[in-house]
């Protein structure tokens, strides 16, 4: 019998031994005093909330789920787990109006679509964003993300998938949201890297939303859904041997680690065959399995930022090593600091002012280098910055498709 | 992935060891699993000063002839410890930290709780004194936030009234930190060291600190400053105008954070990765040599290298485990030296010197893993999950962690 | 100044001595306490926490049975802040013989405890860490006890009807006159005065210790000290207890209690010498380990929190010196009748939850030898704290929006909470974090509930009692007590103390995290502190 050889509980929760390092490097601790901090929120407050579940503190919604207090944690505690598992157990109300509907990016898109010009006007505009801001406590400062009047998808099954079957090594390709309903641009670049490299890029079979941003909205019996339909839409892809290739950082994460971790859903045949394009590319190149042919004249002073869930994916590294393999770039590495909007978090106005506190020190060291762009992997990083600095974001893939000779790439990779 | 060495822990000996190889052009990994015990720290580092019988030593480098044979300091040899010794100093303020004291020589410090510590150099704003009967000044103002439980003045005030200095405590509240109390939350140093970032903030506490002063010689703060910008400390100095000491507080520690951040620094931008809240999970082992090491967030991305180094700690950091019957390197499973007794691992009484903390991976002379009695080849061993040192009891943890990278990293580059 | 002569002298300031002092307070006599250390030291403290059903004695004693159902449901009533109604399994393990169960069950049901049968994967659903193998299980009335609060609570309550309480004072002598006790000589151990107080009658409660204080007044009490050793597990494993149906045999409660769980117990016969000295064996571990793993299987891998013994204070049958035929109940004697000594009675033997019955028997006796006509009235009265609603209904009552630390303070202090102060940031600051204690309720522990030290400190408000083992609160206690006492050298040898008498708890199960606690506590306070230094 295992006899005390190895000292487990519920998210490692009992491993804390109090050191509060996770505090120390908590983004919202030195900007909100209401919330109680990692250590507390997460495994202090486990315990307590054991013996009585009066013990659940409201303040726990502060909790913007960056997972910097994981990455710091000596001890392997699980505690972004143990705060957002709380919150949906303990949880004694359901959703704001509010909440669900910057949640239901799937349902707002659909119907934002067909009025894109109108919506984008309306969202835009002053007393729009007034009324948003007194009826439903959305911020009126933060800047609404602009809808596409054409989906990603749309444009690919008319434009792009009838020319993928030409490629002998075929992958699929989580889109997610934003690129889907807001920047299709993105996909379009994925898809011309891809095909460049020789891969042939499939959609699944009806992607639904990540749910990333309902779990944390209250709405964890609707993430649940989509998690159990996007693993079964994943499967079909692994089951066919197409690598599920993704761009978003945040829901790579989700599908990886939040679906079997808080919605209990079991992801285990399909995990690892969920990849971010930079690891993916970036092993590919480095196996020597593709090469990358570069313009000449292409020359850019990159400032990259690394997404908070990236960081805890660990992933950086391959996303910093694509754009170092492009001769004309000057690439620095922003110092890890969160941006602050935290997906759906920082439009929430009572967290307005923590978000921009906290992203605050990041946008005086963009300022600071006055970078020719920034480059980040994740969506809400992107909308964050551009917001608080004068400076663009692209993504690593957008890069790429810039930089690379495609042609001679193609050539390279045939 | 390929580098040249890959370094398995982010602590004070693995980033000593990384920048010492980077600087000598080789291109280096870190993998760390979390933060580490700097953030701990003292904001001093001790380098022995207690031989392995509790006698105090006060000359470090001469009294390393007297430990056994199996100490790190011994397979190093007390030359190379003394040349890696007087390049400390350079070192670290290359990483720009500054480090102070002698060292040919043990100093002191006043600690939290007001003890006097035997150290060896302290960081930055800490201060250290020549001997054990020092004497701060005539009359001190020992200055707090209130309602900051763990920067003890009264242990702090007792300890240098024995030593002749009558001191006076105060208080200041802060409009900031009435902000930060909202909800009873925890009120540790670094809460505090971030409102103090604020230039701000800053001002408004020396200036409210500068009119308490009355006839007093010597101002007494707590380390909570400069944690993003170590010239916060010099601007109180001067703008307080006497002498200014700075205590450390319960952890963590300002100057330990501080430490910490700029070592990572120093180490990226030397050229290194530094793979963060990443675990090493597995590795491959063949002939005698490590092939490469498999971890948690790369997946089955192996990490290559041609050397390997190990540098994950006591058990703190999970460096070492232990379980009701045995001790064990839960990566490598190197052997390890460990008492077979589990009663003999302990002391009843708390202070008193602990087998346990003792206990580490055995290496041979040049500091490579042994894994079943044979060394392996191309992984070393650095820091305190060495074996042959009492890390606490001597007090020579940092002292072994900084001296033993810089000794491996000199190894792999072939000096 | 307190007057020297009182009505009675009760010595021993464990559950036994608070609960005849509340309640021969309650009927109006001038009380006198007086405890050689802190409240609760002695079996008090160091018991599981379990307010029996009874079940337990049902087959073997049931007048034990039904005098423990009917205190079980008294202090449910009396004392609702210390007791958590959880209710308690008796399971049946394959290996033991399912027989029992019924006549384990009907043997409850008569001694008047209502023991139902229930199907194991009922019982299983309702406390999921039972070991999935059993094959029986009994669902009874039992519940876990705070034995720290309660023992206080009735000292609070003695106190707020007249009775004055020494700590740190111990008896060294009996002033006797011929046959006559007429008072004792007690040794203030913190001012290391003695003085000698007075009253017709003193009663000896003193527990194991009982034995030498009726040595000191020349009597002989049989007593059979047997060592049970405990173990806390870092977070509560369980929410009903957690019984084996069998013959009461060692190790096999499993008692949820506030944040943790314990399981217990042992019994070994030790030597009085070792009474004040307890350390837990490498064996005893090994045995609490494997017994507990058959009730909870979780328990094998759950992190040891620490390990701590205590004694039982078992009184001889008086005609067998041997100290083998061993009674279990209550145990009062009136030493005149005994043996002929005048103003001395001894109650002893018993259990932490039979406590207000031997206080009403003690009492009942002091009354009647005193001529004094009064009834007790304990069992209808609450005790101070002990409020009617739930942790949040209490809580709402004094705040708002009660903080995290405003809601662990009425866990604790149940209604009495309203006499923390959390006025400014001070008050506000958390010295335990674990525990979420506030400097607020410490100060006042402090201020008013006659802490000397951190141990006393640590019983009242449960600083140091978390998973951090007193880490980080023991320092910021020491400083609040350094300035409360205006002392910082006897500050900074008590935080000594604290620190190594936590660690006597931890090192027999010093492995996994507890070690790598205790190696990062130790680097703290001998690293950074320093206070290792002679």
């Amino acid at each position: 019998m295992n006899m005390q050889e190895k000292n487990e509980s519920s998210n490692n929760f009992e491993q804390c031994i109090k050191c509060t390092i996770c505090t120390a490097y908590c983004p919202v601790v030195p900007v909100n005093p209401i919330f109680p901090g990692p250590k507390q929120a997460g495994p202090d407050g486990e315990r307590l909330r054991l013996k009585n579940a009066y013990f659940f503190d409201e303040a726990l919604k502060y909790c913007m789920n960056c997972k910097r207090c994981d990455v710091a944690c000596p001890s392997g505690v699980k505690i972004s787990d143990i705060i957002q598992s709380a919150r949906i157990d303990y949880r004694t109300h359901g959703p704001k109006l509010r909440d669900v509907m910057l949640a239901s990016t799937d349902f707002m898109g659909t119907m934002a679509r067909p009025f894109a010009p109108i919506v984008n006007a309306v969202t835009g505009a002053k007393p729009a964003k007034v009324v948003l801001d007194k009826v439903m406590a959305i911020d009126h400062r933060r800047i609404f993300p602009k809808y596409s009047g054409q989906s990603f998808e749309g444009w690919f099954r008319r434009k792009a998938a009838p020319l993928q079957a030409q490629f002998t090594n075929q992958i699929s390709y989580f889109h997610g949201c934003y690129v889907n309903y807001n920047y299709p641009q993105l996909g379009k670049d994925f898809v011309t890297v891809m095909n460049a490299l020789g891969f042939g890029v499939n959609l699944l079979d009806h992607e639904k939303c990540c749910g990333v941003a309902m779990i944390s909205s209250g709405m964890p019996e609707q993430a649940k859904k989509h998690a159990i339909h996007n693993v079964s839409v994943l499967q079909k892809s692994v089951d066919k041997k197409h690598t599920v290739v993704t761009t978003s950082s945040t829901c790579t994460l989700t599908m990886r680690d939040e679906y079997p971790d808080l919605l209990k859903v079991d992801n285990s045949s399909v995990r690892e065959d969920i990849v971010l394009f930079s690891k993916f590319i970036y092993n590919l190149v480095d196996s020597g399995k593709v090469k990358l042919v570069f313009k000449n004249n292409f020359k850019a002073k990159i400032a990259y930022h690394v997404p908070c869930h990236m960081e805890k994916l660990g992933w950086g590294i391959f996303s910093a090593g694509l754009m170092k393999m492009i001769p004309g770039v000057e690439f620095s590495l922003l110092d890890s600091n969160c941006c602050g909007i935290a997906g759906t978090y920082g439009f929430k106005k009572e967290n307005y002012e923590a978000s921009q506190a906290i992203g605050k020190p990041l946008f005086e060291q963009i300022n600071r280098i006055s970078p020719d762009f920034v480059a980040s992997d994740c969506e809400t990083c992107k909308w964050q910055i551009e917001m608080s600095t004068k400076f663009k974001v692209k993504h690593p893939v957008s890069i790429l498709a810039e930089a690379l000779d495609l042609e001679a790439t193609a050539a390279a990779n045939k | 992935m390929k580098f040249d060495t890959i370094i398995i822990g982010g602590g004070l000996s693995g980033l000593v060891c990384g920048i010492s190889l980077q600087k000598g052009g080789r291109k280096c990994a870190i993998v760390s699993a979390g933060q580490n015990a700097l953030n701990f720290s003292s904001g001093s580092f001790g380098f022995l000063s207690r031989l392995q019988d509790g006698t105090e030593v006060t000359e470090p480098l001469k009294a390393i002839p007297s430990l056994n044979e199996e100490h790190p300091y011994s397979k190093i040899g007390v030359e190379k410890v003394s040349r890696y010794a007087k390049n400390v100093k350079s070192f670290f303020s290359e990483c720009g930290i500054s480090l102070y004291g002698d060292d040919t020589k043990n100093s002191y410090m006043i600690t939290p709780t007001g003890n006097v510590k035997n150290t060896w150099m302290a960081m930055d704003e800490i201060c250290l004194f020549p001997s054990k009967d020092f004497k701060v000044g005539d009359k001190a103002l020992i200055v707090n936030m209130q309602g900051y439980l763990d920067f003890n003045t009264q242990f702090i005030a007792s300890s240098l009234e024995n030593k002749g200095t009558a001191c006076r405590i105060e208080s200041v509240k802060l409009d900031s930190m009435e902000r930060l109390r909202k909800n009873p939350s925890e009120m540790r140093a670094v809460n505090i060291a971030r409102v103090m970032d604020n230039e701000q903030e800053r001002t408004k506490f020396i200036s409210t600190v500068k009119s308490l002063l009355a006839d007093e010689d010597v101002i007494i703060l707590p380390a909570v400053f400069g944690l993003k910008d170590k010239d916060d400390i010099s601007k109180i100095k001067a703008s307080l105008g006497i002498k200014t000491l700075f205590v450390g507080t319960m952890p963590p520690s300002i100057p330990g954070v501080r430490a910490q951040m700029l070592l990572k620094s120093a180490f990226e931008e030397a050229g290194g990765s530094f793979l963060i809240g990443d675990e090493a999970k597995n590795v491959a082992l063949s002939d005698g040599r490590v092939n490469a090491i498999y971890t948690e967030n790369l997946g089955n991305v192996a990490l290559e290298a041609d050397n390997f180094v190990l540098a994950t700690g006591s058990f703190f950091s999970k460096g070492l485990v232990a379980t009701p019957n045995r001790i064990y390197e839960p990566l490598f499973d190197l052997d390890v030296d460990f008492d077979e007794d589990r009663n003999n691992w302990y002391d009843p009484k708390f202070f008193n010197k602990q087998n346990y903390m003792g206990y580490g991976v055995i290496t041979d002379s040049s500091l490579k893993a042994v894994k079943g009695g044979k060394s392996v080849d191309n992984l070393y061993v650095v820091g305190s999950v060495l074996s042959g040192m009492n890390s606490l009891y001597e007090y020579c943890g940092s002292g072994v962690s900084i001296i033993s990278a810089m000794f491996v990293a000199d190894s792999i580059l072939g000096r | 100044m307190i007057n020297n002569e009182f009505d009675v002298i009760i010595v021993g300031g464990g559950i036994t001595g608070a609960g005849t002092a509340r309640d021969c307070a309650l009927r109006g006599l001038k009380v006198l306490l007086i405890e050689r250390h802190d409240i609760a030291t002695g079996a008090t403290g160091r018991n599981h926490g379990l307010l029996h059903s009874g079940a337990r004695y049902a087959v073997t004693d049931k007048d034990s049975a039904s005098e423990c159902i009917k205190e079980n449901m008294i202090l449910k009533k009396i004392a609702r802040h210390c007791v958590d109604d959880t209710s308690g399994f008796f399971i049946t393990l394959p290996e033991d013989d399912l027989d029992y169960q019924a006549k384990f069950a009907k043997a409850c049901q008569e001694s008047g405890i209502n023991a139902e049968i229930v199907d194991p994967k009922e019982a299983i659903r309702q406390e999921p860490s039972i070991n999935p193998s059993i094959i029986g299980a009994v669902r009874v009335p039992d519940g876990s006890v705070d034995p720290f609060r309660l023992c206080l609570s009735n000292i609070v309550d003695a106190k707020a009807h007249g009775a004055t309480v020494l700590l740190y004072s111990e008896v060294i002598d009996f002033i006797k006159e011929s046959d006559t006790i007429k008072g004792v000589k007690v040794l203030d151990h913190v001012s290391g005065q003695t003085t000698g107080y007075y009253a017709p009658l003193t009663v000896n409660a003193a527990g194991i210790w009982g034995h030498h204080i009726a040595e000191l007044a020349g009597v002989t009490i049989g007593m059979f000290p047997a060592k049970g050793a405990l173990l806390i597990f870092a977070h509560r494993v369980n929410s009903i207890v957690i019984n084996r149906c069998r013959k009461p045999a060692n190790a096999d409660i499993l008692v949820p209690g506030d944040t943790v769980c314990v399981i217990g117990t042992t019994s070994t016969h030790v030597p009085f010498e070792e009474c004040d000295d307890m350390h837990v064996t490498p064996d005893e571990v090994d045995l609490l380990m494997k017994e507990g793993a058959k009730l909870a299987p979780v328990l094998a891998s759950t992190r040891i929190l620490r390990a701590y013994a205590g004694v039982r204070p078992l009184v001889s049958a008086d005609n067998d010196p041997s100290g083998r035929n061993i009674s279990r109940g209550i145990v009062l004697l009136d030493h005149e009748k005994r043996d002929g000594l005048k103003g001395f009675i001894s109650i002893t033997g018993g259990k932490l939850m039979t406590y207000r019955l031997m206080g009403e028997w003690a009492a009942d006796l002091v009354c009647k030898k005193l001529g004094i006509d009064k009834k007790c009235v304990t069992a209808v009265t609450p005790l101070p704290g002990s409020e009617t609603g739930s942790l949040e209904e209490v809580s709402k009552k004094f705040w708002t929006n009660p903080t995290t630390a405003q809601k662990a303070t009425v866990g604790r202090l149940g209604d009495q909470a309203s006499k923390v102060s959390f006025s400014d940031l001070y008050d506000h600051s958390l010295v335990c974090e674990c525990e979420e204690v506030s400097a607020g309720e410490v100060n006042r522990a402090i201020d008013k509930l006659d802490v000397h030290n951190l141990v006393d400190l640590r019983r009242r408000t449960r600083v140091g009692m978390g998973t951090c083992q007193g880490e980080l609160c023991a320092c910021r206690s020491a400083g609040l007590l350094s300035k409360a006492h205006n002392c910082t050298d006897k500050a900074k040898e008590d935080l000594s103390k604290f620190m190594n008498e936590r660690w006597k708890g931890m090192y027999p199960i010093a492995w996994g995290e507890t070690l790598r606690e205790s190696a990062y506590t130790q680097w703290v306070y001998s690293g950074v502190f320093g206070m290792d230094e002679k």
